[in-house]
């Protein structure tokens, strides 16, 4: 039984806080702004969560939100201005001492690549590497299936260029 | 870089992510507890008030219309009607915002949602590109037949030559102003700061959706 309760939901954010920090990420740079955003997010599906149908996966219902509110985010001023309360700090975060993990060089470079494509290209993407089949891809964008293979097809041709480019 | 090394420095990332990210509870709790509507509940009182104010004034000047009806100058009644129609079509790009801003619904797929939200924010481009369109009215609402009778024909010109310049301009702005030419320097100078820069975003997206629904 699915319950609706701010404890089930953050057993669901604790569950799935790697799906929040990855997706604003790849969205926000800025460590300030990602705070922020990493905050709309949990504010944001802690508002769905009422909606959330569980014949969906979880997962799916995360990633739209996630992606949708990343996607909108443009700066820090237009949500402060619709919160009257002070919003509380840091929710999801890397200790001082894992930081060395997000500074392996591959990685820095595929997330400055990923940085690099268009927003709806970096969902297709983000949402591909994080082992979504095309079906599951195509149900969160709002695509086909051919559609979504072809752009895959493509990002990763590009990803290989980029990759290819700096190998020289 | 082969798609499967891809895969699997993304999945090394996600391993590490899922040891070491901390999702600080009583900060998360807190969230819970904020009373705010939604993504975009921010924007409708803004548009609820301009769309308020908008037929208050207009009410305003069909009242006067109606009742200089019978003795008030050509020139007059068409200036002000061109004023209230301008404005009605404005309030009606606010409403048509307040409905896109209730359709949104960030539960739905992304290129639905994130279409809605990038209309929503970049049709308030036709508000300004209306605003200027009602430039010329501002220079002849006062023209009257005394008045030309009464002037010399240096002043008439200067006044005819401003209200063409002013058409001229209104009607060039109104078909120049549009996203395709954001990057040109008059656009940018007359339309750039921090309140335009969602909207040129939005445009972007809304090409990158359209190029996203055609791909395939």
């Amino acid at each position: 039984m699915f319950t609706r309760d701010s404890t089930s939901f953050l057993k669901v954010i604790d569950a799935n806080k790697g799906i929040i920090y990855k997706v604003a990420n790849s969205y926000c740079r800025d460590e300030e702004n990602r705070k922020d955003l990493i905050q709309e997010i949990i504010l944001q599906l802690w508002l769905s969560f009422s909606k959330y149908d569980p014949s969906f996966k979880l997962s799916t219902w995360m990633y739209r939100i996630a992606l949708n509110v990343s996607i909108s985010f443009y700066r820090k001023e237009s949500r402060r201005g619709r919160i009257n309360q002070p919003f509380p700090e840091e929710i999801i975060s890397l200790p001082a001492e894992k930081l060395p993990i997000e500074q392996n060089e591959e990685l820095d470079m595929l997330q400055k690549f990923i940085r690099e494509l268009k927003e709806i290209d970096r969902a297709v993407i983000l949402l591909y590497l994080e082992g979504n089949s095309q079906q599951e891809i195509a149900d969160i964008l709002g695509l086909t299936v051919a559609n979504v293979s072809t752009k895959v097809s493509r990002i990763k041709q590009t990803l290989k260029q980029k990759f290819a480019t700096i190998n020289r | 870089m082969e798609e499967n090394q891809l895969l699997a420095l993304w999945e090394s990332y996600d391993r590490k992510l899922s040891q070491n990210l901390v999702l600080n509870r009583q900060n998360a709790e807190e969230i819970t507890k904020i009373k705010v509507k939604s993504l975009l509940s921010g924007m409708q009182p803004i548009k609820i008030f301009a769309i308020i104010v908008g037929i208050v004034w207009v009410g305003f000047l069909d009242l006067i219309v109606f009742n200089v009806w019978a003795y008030a100058s050509p020139m007059f009644l068409f200036a002000i009607g061109f004023h209230i129609l301008l404005t009605k079509l404005s309030i009606g790009v606010y409403l048509y915002q307040l409905v896109l801003i209730k359709l949104v619904d960030i539960n739905n797929p992304i290129l639905d949602t994130q279409e809605k939200i990038a209309k929503l924010k970049s049709s308030t481009i036709w508000i300004t590109r209306l605003l200027f369109l009602q430039l010329p009215a501002w220079t002849v609402f006062y023209w009257t037949k005394d008045l030309f009778q009464n002037l010399h024909v240096f002043q008439i010109s200067i006044m005819v030559g401003v209200a063409l310049g002013m058409a001229y301009l209104g009607v060039w702005l109104f078909k120049n102003i549009r996203f395709e030419n954001r990057d040109k320097k008059w656009f940018k100078f007359l339309l750039s700061g921090k309140e335009w820069d969602p909207m040129m975003k939005s445009a972007d997206l809304l090409q990158q959706i359209e190029e996203a629904k055609k791909e395939g």
